[in-house]
């Protein structure tokens, strides 16, 4: 048995993508993503996502961008997507970019809503739009604090335009795009620690630990599902899975008895941490999706390159299975200097 | 996918599931936990006409302490197997490597007549039965029969049983107190099947190995004994130096598969390498 440590640093361009410079790589299309709000009369917000999600939480983490930036409950807020009936506008989600971009188009179009609700309320309230400032979900006027609405009561007045200003349309419903000035360059550390059976080949992973810095954090919960999926994809990849064809092209790796995926069985318990330094965008966002995906494959490997060094062994093809840890230790001409079989 | 048509059975007694199976010949199969036929008929390797589940005959079910023996019900399942008192007492392996088969929802529905007599080489209990040295029970249409374990599987996924017989029971000699056991079982993913198994059993006294026994999982289209490793560790001192070099023969006389978990010569080395320390294990060194 011999132990092996790995490190990987990484900085990954994510929020992609400016959409100047996706043209100047001849991207077919831009960079760019949108969300449109609409304001109902109950007060009840629908919110049109471009960025559709499947299954990373969006709707929880848009829900909160909106519950925060417009002072409403989280549970008033419903996020529809996935449908180009629903939402036909938007560049999807990839690129870890949806937070970063689709979730800068939302706050555009929380902004909008809240100027447009700001001219409705300043009516209601006999005061000029410059004397409201907008907090928790309420209007109020600077140095009167009794004398305010709420954005709901201002969406109800909206709704029955009964008093509406000359020229305001009775509507709060709102639409942004945001194209991003730049990328945003979430990068981090990981560590790993592996045992590795010089006898049979068997990797076991000991201890992994993930240091990310993603910029703000909307939702730790989500963050910590999309780091630990990423580490079990990512030392998948090390371990465990590959396509394989025979001589005539076909794929004999038809099966999960054949492909091989890790279970929970399989895996460590994480070591996770966060540096929080934000991104140049508002939310201070810079993505996190595959930040597991990219830091845990050459930490994994390393620290199995780590643990067969006294065997002169540099590299192994990946994924490292026991037979090709086995074989990589059988060829080679060190012997295990220090000692350490079984 | 979606399986081939068949038809299907649900007996309320034995002499009845015997009956149609009989009657269903060739074509027919009998389904219990349905855990490995269930993968064949989905993906198309299996399309019998005839399913005779005997998921309605209870008397096939649980352990019953016979003197000498243990006879286990073909239908127990393998989550029932490791946690029962008696098999625990009396047939520890059994127990240990009906822990490692595939996964909890498997363990719950999976049972031990299936796993014996659907006979894949890369399952884990044909082994660990054949150095138990166990007897298994079938009833068929020519009435009740009792086949040795090292009689039992005939080829890859193929038994001794005739068509009409469906295995009832697995009789286990109780073993003393002086055996130690331990199944060792090599796989990539804690779901995976065996790439090699090894089933070892020890005796004990004096500080020697006074008799030991060694079952192969998947070096081979059967399970096989070790023969030359029990020959050599029977009398050797229970020492990891004694029982590695005992464990060098593992993997004379075998026939190991290529695939993508493993070429032969690979799973030979596992062989050796496992047998030595299951041997240990079992020794207690």
């Amino acid at each position: 048995m011999r132990l092996g440590i790995g490190i990987s640093t990484y900085t990954e361009m994510c929020g992609l993508a400016p959409s100047r410079v996706v043209g100047s790589l001849r991207y077919g299309a831009g960079g760019w993503e949108s969300a449109s709000i609409r304001m109902l009369p109950t007060g009840k917000v629908e919110v049109v996502t471009g960025s559709s999600a499947h299954g990373q939480g969006h709707e929880t983490a848009w829900s909160q961008i909106v519950a925060d930036q417009l002072g409403i409950p989280f549970e008033d807020i419903r996020v529809l997507h996935g449908d180009t009936q629903v939402s036909p506008k938007g560049m999807d989600t990839y690129g870890s970019r949806s937070l970063a971009v689709g979730g800068m188009a939302l706050v555009g179009a929380c902004d909008k809503v809240v100027a447009k609700a700001k001219v409705i309320a300043a009516a209601m309230l006999e005061a000029s739009a410059d004397d409201l400032e907008f907090s928790a979900g309420k209007f109020s006027v600077r140095g009167d604090p009794d004398a305010s609405k709420t954005i709901q009561e201002v969406a109800l007045a909206t709704f029955t335009a009964h008093a509406l200003p000359d020229g305001v349309e009775p509507s709060l419903d709102s639409e942004a795009t945001y194209d991003p000035d730049n990328f945003s360059f979430p990068h981090g550390t990981h560590l790993c620690a592996t045992e590795v059976d010089t006898e049979t080949g068997f990797v076991k992973i000991r201890s992994y630990v993930a240091v990310d810095d993603i910029g703000a954090v909307v939702n730790p919960l989500i963050v910590e599902g999309q780091v630990h999926g990423g580490l079990a994809q990512g030392i998948a990849q090390a371990l465990y899975e590959e396509g394989v064809y025979d001589d005539d092209g076909n794929l004999v790796t038809t099966t999960l008895a054949d492909y091989l995926l890790p279970s929970a069985a399989d895996l460590p318990s994480y070591v996770t941490s966060r540096n929080e330094t934000v991104a140049s965008n508002r939310l201070g966002v810079k993505g996190v999706g595959e930040a597991g995906t990219i830091a845990s494959t050459p930490a994994v490997v390393n620290s199995i390159v780590d643990a067969l060094r006294p065997f002169g062994i540099n590299d192994i093809t990946m994924p490292c299975t026991p037979e090709r840890v086995w074989r990589a230790i059988h060829n080679s001409n060190a012997s295990d200097s220090n000692g350490g079989s079984a | 996918m979606i399986p081939a048509q068949f038809e299907y059975v649900r007996p309320s007694s034995l002499d009845e599931a015997v009956r149609a199976l009989a009657d269903g010949g060739d074509d027919a199969k009998v389904i219990a936990g349905g855990q490995s036929l269930l993968p064949l008929l989905r993906l198309r390797l299996a399309y019998p006409d005839l399913l005779v589940d005997v998921g309605g005959l209870d008397e096939l079910c649980g352990v019953t302490d016979q003197g000498d023996s243990l006879l286990i019900g073909a239908r127990t399942t393998h989550y029932h197997i490791v946690h029962d008192p008696m098999i625990a007492e009396h047939c520890g392996l059994l127990a240990q490597a009906a822990g490692t088969v595939a996964d909890p929802a498997v363990r719950h529905r999976g049972t031990l007549g299936g796993s014996l007599a659907h006979a894949d080489p890369a399952g884990d209990l044909p082994a660990v039965v054949l150095v138990l040295e166990a007897t298994l029970v079938a009833t068929g249409p020519n009435g009740r029969r009792e086949i040795p374990a090292g009689e039992f599987f005939a080829d890859y996924l193929t038994t001794t049983l005739s068509p009409g017989e469906i295995l009832t029971g697995i009789r286990v000699p109780k073993l003393g107190k002086d055996w130690g056991y331990r199944y060792e079982k090599f796989h990539r993913t804690a779901q995976a099947w065996a790439i090699v198994g090894v089933a070892a059993l020890a005796r004990r006294s004096n500080g020697q190995v006074a008799e030991a026994r060694v079952g192969l999982t998947n070096m081979g289209p059967v399970p096989v004994r070790a023969a030359a490793v029990e020959a050599a560790a029977a009398g050797a001192d229970a020492s990891a130096a004694a029982l590695t070099a005992a464990a060098a023969a593992a993997a004379d006389g075998t026939n190991p598969p290529a695939d993508l978990h493993g070429q032969p010569d690979y799973r030979s080395h596992l062989a050796r390498v496992l047998t030595g320390r299951a041997l240990a294990a079992a020794a207690g060194v």
